[in-house]
């Protein structure tokens, strides 16, 4: 498999353009490329540090948030209903290549 | 803001010392502020620095992968230039040399040192601690072992009722093991969580089958080569196959003790994590110092701690602009119930219950002096945001609204949350963020 590309938005606004290899979660592709996502419990979806928004497309493309993923994300301040995820629970996927994904703001 | 240090141009390197959550978390952290000079990681273990949490959780399930998930990929070292010296302990510094002498014999120039060793298991000290088939649980070769030796019908004798002792717990019954729990205190837990909790868990313990002793001291470990029985100071002989000593850690403080740098359980370091030496600093579970919070002298174990620490570390070191502290916070997965806790709850806090324990699913919520400390949640995270941020601002809570679980956290505040409190360590909480 090859990697994805991925474009990301930083919480300043910056573009960044990555490559999201297949044996990562996006959050690790993310961390990895030294965008600032702390990750403090090492991508367990227990601390909702590696929030992201997704395009609604992509987002319905992806699977169902589990039980802790939604209860982390409807208790953030932005958070979408169609676009919050966790990105350490998002695997690789080739619906994500091309893909834009926002950094949501740190609280 | 002091003068932004030269991120390149020193011929030695920032020498860190110990390849777990917290050194692995400065070296990244170096990288991306923009650190360009050079990075060497100590790591006492050969492979690639890996996860703890999952050591006493997937790892032991039956059918998992013996490899844990690795804190970064081998290739993220390469790509980073971050140089790695594998299977080697710091063994002493010259400070004023600034060098570090290795177990291979060889001594190493650093610009920075940073020490980061983490934490070991407490040494069980009775008699037989020694005999084969008793455990403690740090590295993945413990847990490897740990997983071969709880099999089917073995009988496991668990001395310890913490977090590791519990998680172990699970996984040993999970696994059709024999599992017995023996602790001194009267419940689980009860270093970290109040009663309630503590009554649930082993509810949920019991019901899969692992069976609690209270106010057991174990004096004795006894077997013909291999641990056999255990015996508590009442006489009590327990049979076991298995032992595992879950009796807390350690810190790893001796490297900077034995230079000369403050220690107190725990190497002593302030906001930045720097030591007593401002060319070292040290971060993890092998530090103590003052809570931002609540000005409490603390030591804590878990994974937030030893990122949270380490990120200061690494903006210290490249003359940056640190996060704000965060409210420290734990988790544990106990089968398949989780508990996470944000905040360090007091044993003399008031206590909420918040919801029906009785229906799994429950927060218990500490207020100290009125104001919002600390926060359990049972399986359900819904508190959890909320509860970091009203601990940061110190928030004001009403007892009764907050035993309401229909009635939002948020929803429970008295007053204004940012007034200060009665005295100065009250006010610091405005500054603290989630
Ligand atoms: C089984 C287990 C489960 C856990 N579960 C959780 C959990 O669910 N949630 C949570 O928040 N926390 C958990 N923790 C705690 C968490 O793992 C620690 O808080 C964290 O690892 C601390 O990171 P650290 O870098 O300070 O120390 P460590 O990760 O212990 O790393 C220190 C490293 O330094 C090395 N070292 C020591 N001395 C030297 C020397 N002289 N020279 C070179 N290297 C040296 C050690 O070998 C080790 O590799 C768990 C711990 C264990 C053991
Ligand atoms: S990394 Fe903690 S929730 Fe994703």
């Amino acid at each position: 498999m090859s990697n994805n590309k991925l474009t990301v938005i930083d919480r300043e606004g910056s573009t960044h353009h990555l490559e999201w290899e297949p044996d990562q979660t996006l959050m690790e592709a993310l961390r990895d490329n030294d965008l600032s996502v702390l990750a403090s419990c090492g991508g367990t979806a227990s601390c909702a540090t590696c929030h992201v928004f997704v395009e609604k497309e992509v987002f319905d493309t992806l699977g169902e948030r589990s039980e802790d993923e939604l209860e982390l994300l409807v208790e953030a301040e932005e958070y979408r209903e169609c676009g919050s995820r966790l990105s350490c629970q998002l695997d690789f996927s080739r619906h994500l290549n091309g893909a834009t994904v926002i950094l949501a703001p740190e609280e | 803001m002091r003068e932004p240090e030269a991120m390149s141009g020193h011929s030695a390197p920032v020498m860190i010392v110990g390849a777990g959550h917290s050194g692995v978390a400065v070296a990244a952290g170096l990288r991306s502020r923009g650190w360009e000079g050079g990075i060497l990681l100590l790591d006492a273990e050969k492979e690639t620095p890996y996860e703890r949490p999952p050591l006493s959780k997937e790892l032991l399930k039956d059918g998992a992968p013996d490899e844990s998930a690795v804190l970064r990929k081998e290739k993220f070292y390469e790509d980073k230039r971050i140089d790695r010296l594998r299977g080697i302990t710091a063994e002493a510094i010259d400070r004023k040399g600034a060098t570090v002498l290795l177990s291979d014999g060889s001594r190493h120039a650093y610009h920075r040192l940073v020490i980061a060793t983490g934490s070991r298991a407490r040494p069980l000290t009775v008699p037989g601690a020694g005999l084969a088939g008793v455990q403690s649980l740090r590295t993945r070769d413990d847990a490897l072992e740990l997983k071969r030796l709880l099999v089917r019908g073995a009988r496991v004798a668990i001395i310890g009722a913490g977090y590791i002792g519990l998680e172990v717990a699970a996984a040993a019954s999970a696994k059709a093991c024999e599992v017995t729990v023996l602790e001194f205190q009267d419940r689980v837990m009860s270093r970290v969580t109040s009663a309630p909790v503590s009554r649930h868990f082993e509810q949920l313990h019991e019901q899969h089958g692992v069976r609690f002793v209270f106010g057991a001291a174990v004096t004795a470990i006894e077997g013909d080569g291999r641990a056999e029985r255990v015996v508590t100071a009442d006489g009590t002989v327990f049979h076991a196959d298995v032992v595992l000593a879950g009796i807390g850690v350690l810190p790893n403080q001796e490297l900077a003790a034995d230079a000369g740098l403050e220690c107190r359980d725990g190497i002593l370091v302030d906001g930045d994590g720097r030591t007593s030496d401002p060319a070292i600093y040290a971060t993890g579970d092998a530090t103590r110092f003052t809570s931002p919070v609540d000005g409490a002298s603390q030591r804590l174990e878990c994974i937030q701690n030893a990122q949270a620490q380490a990120d200061r570390v690494a903006a210290h070191i490249t003359g940056q602009q640190a996060a704000v502290p965060e409210i420290p916070w734990f988790w544990t997965v106990q089968h398949g119930v989780r508990l996470q806790t944000a905040g360090v709850r007091h044993p003399d806090d008031d206590v909420i219950v918040r919801g029906e324990p009785a229906r799994g699913r429950f927060s218990v919520v500490y207020l100290r002096d009125g104001r919002l400390a600390a926060v359990d949640t049972v399986a359900g995270l819904t508190d959890f945001r909320p509860a970091r941020k009203l601990i940061a601002h110190g928030a004001r809570i009403d007892p009764a609204l907050a035993a309401d679980p229909g009635i939002p956290l948020t929803d429970a505040i008295l007053d204004d949350a940012n007034s200060p409190g009665p005295n100065p360590a009250d006010a610091a909480p405005a500054t603290a963020r989630i």
